[in-house]
């Protein structure tokens, strides 16, 4: 099973084990990781998922999946970066396997 | 304080009702009687109503209500902080639904708060994501096709679509009982209940059909412990939530929620789009000229035409904008409004499917956002691509009187359609 660290604001990693087919959000809320919240449950509707995709994985991950994400990602209250992601749209896959994210300081 | 969700008891802040029960610490000047689900301005157009209040009252008021008095928060900035502090403003007994006190329970999880909240989500989570309502699709396109056929031939033999009996409310109630894992000849009871247990307004009829509801759901549950299935009763009733399985109460309570949370939000939503739509072709003909577009589509019509409210209690005293606001104080996020908020959505009262996304407060926001928020959405989305490759265009049958009922979930009481 693809594993994937969060590295959270104040640089603590937690590493988890998650399905292929899941996401990187889901992946958080199931392993009780405080720093993604991902209220609306992955429906590109709530920008409370936002992460920072390891500078080694961004070109595995790639941008916005979508135009909707990209202007979702607008109302996030963290700093944006060319590596935020909304980590809801970030589905897990064997190529992800090691994936590392870094967590915003808040989500709201 | 956390509840503790196996041990229920009715919640004891009080109840405040009428002008001579103003708390002393309510400023004279925001006291209104707006109006808000009863008033005849309301009654007469809600949305329009709602937009208004923009104009016509401050961010935040402090409304006296025969429904009971309460702050109004109607700027969309208020109702994502609010609601996304639940340490602030609980859910814990804010939930305006009578139960029997001898036998109290709780909605779960709407009315558990953080922590216990998520132990609950995780149950169902993996059957109303995204991915998992589309595992639905199917079922839920021939449960429209159905409905679509038994209104054509009704229409053929000279009858005329309601459209509120024939597809607004049969179809939320038939997906309901799919993914709940229920029989659907139990359908038609299942509207008759919900019927009269949300629109009666009569006591004695709601507490009867609150009482069938319990007995249905109670022997439901029963005969899935018995016979595990793939629905969402047997997944509740086996679900052991760190190691253990969950108590009668809170099986109950989840249970009943689903069935109550569900039912009437996606059918007033349906009444409220096809009423619009019916009135308004060249958008009909936006959404037939668009397909590759209906999710922004959908999220647009969900914004301008959301159904109904967030209710929370002050767990502490708190100031907002200037006001204080005091622990056991209601407070009402008013959703609607919040999505016709001008600052965030310029124009607020246009149907325009190319505005830039933001989050829309139809299925509210924090962690008692809507869990069932993509199913309604996939089911928005097949009513109406199911209906317009059958019915592409459709108008209210002439002389007709639109409607609203006082209540909490807001939507057209009637809506014959001719084509």
């Amino acid at each position: 099973m693809p594993q994937v660290t969060y590295v959270d604001h104040d640089g603590h990693e937690t590493r988890v084990d998650i399905p292929v087919g899941e996401n990187v959000m889901r992946g958080a809320l199931y392993n009780g990781i405080e720093g993604i919240v991902g209220e609306c449950g992955g429906g590109l509707s709530c920008a409370t998922c936002h992460c920072y995709i390891d500078e080694d994985w961004t070109d595995t991950v790639g941008g916005p999946s979508s135009e909707a994400e990209a202007e979702l990602l607008e109302s996030a209250s963290g700093e944006i970066r060319p590596t935020s992601r909304l980590s809801c749209q970030v589905e897990i896959t064997p190529a992800l396997d090691g994936l590392v994210v870094h967590l915003p300081e808040t989500q709201f | 304080m956390p509840i503790d969700a196996a041990n229920p008891v009715p919640p004891s802040f009080p109840r405040h009702v009428g002008m001579d029960q103003v708390p002393d610490h309510v400023p004279p000047e925001l006291i209104r009687q707006s109006g808000l689900t009863v008033g005849p301005d309301f009654l007469a157009n809600p949305h329009d109503f709602m937009a208004a209040l923009h104009e016509k009252q401050p961010p935040i008021y402090y409304d006296v209500s025969p429904m009971g008095n309460m702050w109004h928060l109607i700027k969309h900035e208020d109702a994502l902080f609010g609601l996304r502090h639940p340490e602030i403003f609980s859910n814990e007994g804010a939930t305006p639904f009578p139960r029997d006190p001898n036998d109290y329970f709780y909605f779960i999880p709407i009315e558990i708060d953080p922590p216990h909240h998520r132990k609950y989500r995780n149950i169902v989570d993996p059957v109303f994501s995204p991915q998992g309502v589309l595992k639905l699709e199917g079922q839920i396109r021939q449960r429209a096709n159905d409905l679509i056929d038994a209104i054509e031939a009704k229409v053929a033999a000279g009858g005329t679509c309601e459209f509120t009996e024939d597809y607004g409310r049969p179809l939320p109630v038939s997906v309901f009982l799919d993914i709940m894992g229920l029989p659907q000849n139990m359908r038609d009871e299942f509207v008759d209940w919900a019927v009269k247990l949300l629109h009666s307004n009569d006591r004695a009829i709601m507490a009867d059909s609150m009482q069938k509801i319990t007995a249905y759901l109670k022997q439901a549950i029963e005969e899935k412990k018995a016979n595990p299935d793939d629905g969402v009763v047997s997944r509740i009733a086996h679900a052991t939530p760190d190691g253990q399985p969950l108590s009668d109460k809170e099986i109950f309570g989840f249970v009943c929620f689903l069935f109550i949370g569900g039912l009437d939000t996606v059918f007033a939503t349906l009444n409220n789009i096809w009423l619009y739509l019916a009135q308004n072709p060249d958008k009909l003909a936006e959404i037939h000229a668009r397909p590759q577009d209906i999710d922004k589509i959908v999220e647009e019509l969900l914004r301008r035409w959301s159904v109904t409210f967030s209710g929370r209690v002050l767990d502490k005293d708190f100031e907002m904008r200037g006001i204080q606001m005091k622990k056991g104080d209601r407070v009402t996020f008013v959703l609607p409004a919040c999505n016709f908020d001008p600052e965030v959505f310029p124009n607020p009262k246009d149907v325009d499917f190319d505005r830039p996304r933001k989050t829309i407060l139809a299925f509210t926001v924090g962690v008692h956002s809507c869990m069932g928020a993509h199913l309604a959405r996939l089911e928005v989305k097949i009513a109406l691509q199911e209906w317009l490759k059958r019915i592409p265009s459709f108008s209210v049958k002439p002389g007709t009187q639109i409607e609203y009922r006082p209540g909490g979930v807001i939507g057209p009481e009637h809506l014959p359609l001719v084509w």
